[in-house]
């Protein structure tokens, strides 16, 4: 490692920041603007010459004004470590100085963009537990710098510093192309689908307002009446957009998976996970034991005969933020020997097998049927003031078996166990999930009754962490209440830091 | 094959259902009743408006409807006394249990050690009857873990202190 590096002074990030926050600035704009960006290209033709010379150097002077803010911008970020604090001066005309404490930082992540790769530097993200304020993000810093900014932050909190420089450097897992593609394969193609409609309406929505704007809203009212009409009559066409959708979904998943995953590399290192994954942005997780509240493992029928299953992290999160995808951290295509492996690392020293599986009363398959019983009449009364053609009412031929299915898995798969420090809970329905949490990590406990569950003596039980809930339904309540008092208990005893 | 259950009999811990719970002030039936009263008063208002202009162009009269909305006033103060009943907490060594609910019965705990801060806060007619809310927050994306209303201002006081203490240590 390089020891000329030197934090304790302020210092700039590397040059080539300037460029990285320029294309960010413009690509912001653009993002807001695209729509009159379009409607200007659109009527280029009928523009006098005259006008568009001052349109063309009023653009000048625009992308002008955004070099000069980049190169401000670069110019007033500073970085420095003082006093085990990490601490950093930014702004231009508004100036802020943050400062964060070490033992507050969660996790310094890499990540790399498109144009990141290209230039060759690495942005760095310093998340801490607290407020949202205190993300910080560099967004360029050469890869030696990052490393060595990395250790400087890290090497304080960890006593056996010494060790790091020991670690062997063979990934725990690996994932190739081809088995990455065997997981895409295999991924929920419904929850593909229906990512890339939300994506497809938001994009809809904007192209609406264009057509709005030039007042052809008509064209394209009609152009979908037209095709909704033929949809009703013609089945060659429905089962056409079957097989379409279906295709759209696959690919779909296999692009989401290729480009989210691609050569996914996890190495153990100092009691930590460090994750490296993703193809136009590259990124670097840390995942450190302590703040991860609990994992879950995750496996369906057709991965299952593969051999793999994907493991979720779920780590600590603040209040404010809601940016989901980051802490929720998932790695694919683990096989059974390494799901082992980072269970004994997460988990050491604890026997998980041979124990019996509790399962939920019969009370929740009754619950589960009368919920569906009223999403059916939702359903009907739905396609009631929705439709005239009573035909469509021969949809609940088709969805009511499904939904038996449904509920007969999920009343199948559900189950918990524990033994002294883990509480294990399985649920599912065509996937199938384990979680794994310590009762420690639990922040509250609630149980919890309907005027039915009281008459039955069940109760739900609902463990509140610090990164989300996980629940047992309608198990008996001496059992629920032994649960309760256990997990109070543990908690109470405890003295370890649980984020 | 491991029974969990029987893994555990080993160690015997304090039992939830033995603690005996406190109810909260009876005078917080009033603050409940004014704010509700208050806040019917307000959609009668709505409703003698639309009556007044005839919003909704109706043939019949408006009677139904101010029978209607005065029944569900009935409905939701009666829910609202017995529902207060239920309304119980307990403060023990280590930790605040509050126990909620008629309909949908809940009984939620929160171990000091998991204790972020501490809230107090005061609505203007709960002032007046000297009462108060305590709100328990831990950390992470549980917004308000635990709130108890309807408790004496020093009672309220007395928790938070007893709290922070126990935080502190």
């Amino acid at each position: 490692m390089n020891n000329t590096l030197n934090f304790s002074q302020f210092r700039h990030q590397s040059k080539k920041g300037i460029v990285i926050i320029y294309l960010n600035l413009l690509y912001k704009v653009f993002k807001a603007f695209w729509l009159l960006l379009f409607l200007f290209i659109q009527k280029f033709a009928k523009i006098p010459e005259n006008t568009l010379t001052f349109i063309y150097i009023g653009l000048g002077f625009l992308l002008l004004f955004f070099l000069i803010r980049a190169f401000l911008i670069f110019k007033n970020f500073q970085f420095k470590i003082y006093n085990n604090h990490f601490i950093l001066k930014k702004g231009i005309l508004k100036k802020t100085n943050t400062s964060i404490p070490f033992d507050r930082i969660q996790n310094i992540n890499y990540k790399q963009n498109i144009i990141q790769q290209i230039i060759n530097v690495h942005e760095v993200n310093i998340e801490t537990a607290g407020s949202s304020k205190a993300e910080i993000s560099i967004k360029a810093l050469s890869i030696i710098e990052a490393k060595a900014l990395k250790k400087a932050i890290t090497i304080y909190d960890k006593k056996d510093a010494a060790n790091e420089e020991e670690i062997i450097e063979k990934p725990l897992l690996k994932i190739g192309f081809f088995e990455l593609i065997k997981v895409s394969l295999t991924e929920n193609h419904l929850q593909s689908l229906l990512i890339l409609f939300a994506l497809l309406v938001g994009f809809f929505q904007q192209i609406s307002y264009l057509f709005d704007g030039l007042g052809k809203r008509e064209i394209l009212d009609n152009y979908i009446s037209e095709n909704t009409s033929t949809l009703e009559t013609s089945v060659v066409l429905i089962i056409g957009l079957l097989i379409f959708f279906t295709i759209i979904a696959v690919l779909s998943s296999v692009v989401r998976v290729v480009l989210r995953h691609f050569d996914l590399t996890v190495f153990i290192k100092n009691n930590a996970l460090e994750i490296n994954q993703g193809l136009t942005t590259k990124k670097s997780v840390v995942l450190k034991k302590a703040k991860v509240q609990h994992i879950t493992v995750s496996t369906n029928p057709i991965k299952k005969w593969l051999g793999i299953s994907f493991i979720t992290f779920k780590q600590a999160i603040s209040g404010k933020v809601k940016k989901k995808q980051d802490k929720v951290i998932k790695i694919v295509g683990c096989k059974k020997a390494q799901v082992l492996e980072i269970k004994n690392l997460l988990f050491p020293n604890e026997n998980l097998e041979g124990f019996t599986k509790n399962l939920p009363d019969i009370y929740f398959r009754f619950r589960l049927y009368f919920r569906t019983l009223i999403l059916l009449i939702l359903i009907n009364i739905g396609l009631f003031f929705g439709f005239e053609n009573n035909y469509v009412f021969g949809l609940n031929v088709i969805i009511l078996p499904i939904f038996i299915l449904f509920i007969k898995l999920k009343y199948k798969k559900r189950y918990y166990f524990f033994n002294e420090e883990l509480l294990v809970v399985g649920q599912g329905s065509i996937e199938t999930h384990k979680t794994i949490l310590p009762f420690f990590k639990v922040q509250n406990v609630k149980l919890k009754q309907t005027i039915f569950q009281v008459k039955k003596n069940v109760a739900d039980i609902v463990f509140q962490t610090a990164s989300g809930k996980v629940k047992i339904p309608c198990i008996p309540i001496e059992k629920a209440l032994l649960i309760y008092n256990y997990t109070l208990y543990k908690i109470e005893i405890s003295k370890k830091s649980w984020m | 094959m491991i029974d969990s259950f029987k893994n555990l009999e080993v160690i015997t811990f304090p039992e939830i259902a033995n603690i005996t719970f406190r109810k909260i002030e009876k005078s917080y039936l009033k603050v409940i009743l004014i704010n509700l009263s208050l806040l019917f008063l307000v959609l009668f208002a709505l409703l003698f408006v639309a009556d007044y202009i005839n919003f909704f162009e109706l043939q019949y009269t408006f009677l139904r409807f101010y029978i209607s909305l005065s029944f569900v006033y009935l409905i939701v103060v009666f829910i609202k006394i017995i529902g207060l009943k239920k309304r119980k907490y307990a403060v023990r060594e280590k930790d605040i249990s509050y126990k909620k609910g008629l309909f949908f019965k809940s009984l939620t705990t929160v171990p000091f050690n998991r204790i972020q801060h501490v809230e107090i806060d005061q609505g203007p007619i709960a002032r007046f009857f000297n009462l108060a809310s305590l709100s328990v927050f831990t950390a992470g994306d549980s917004s308000e873990d635990l709130k108890i209303s309807g408790l004496l201002k020093e009672d309220a006081q007395q928790i938070k202190e007893y709290i922070s203490n126990q935080i502190d240590e």
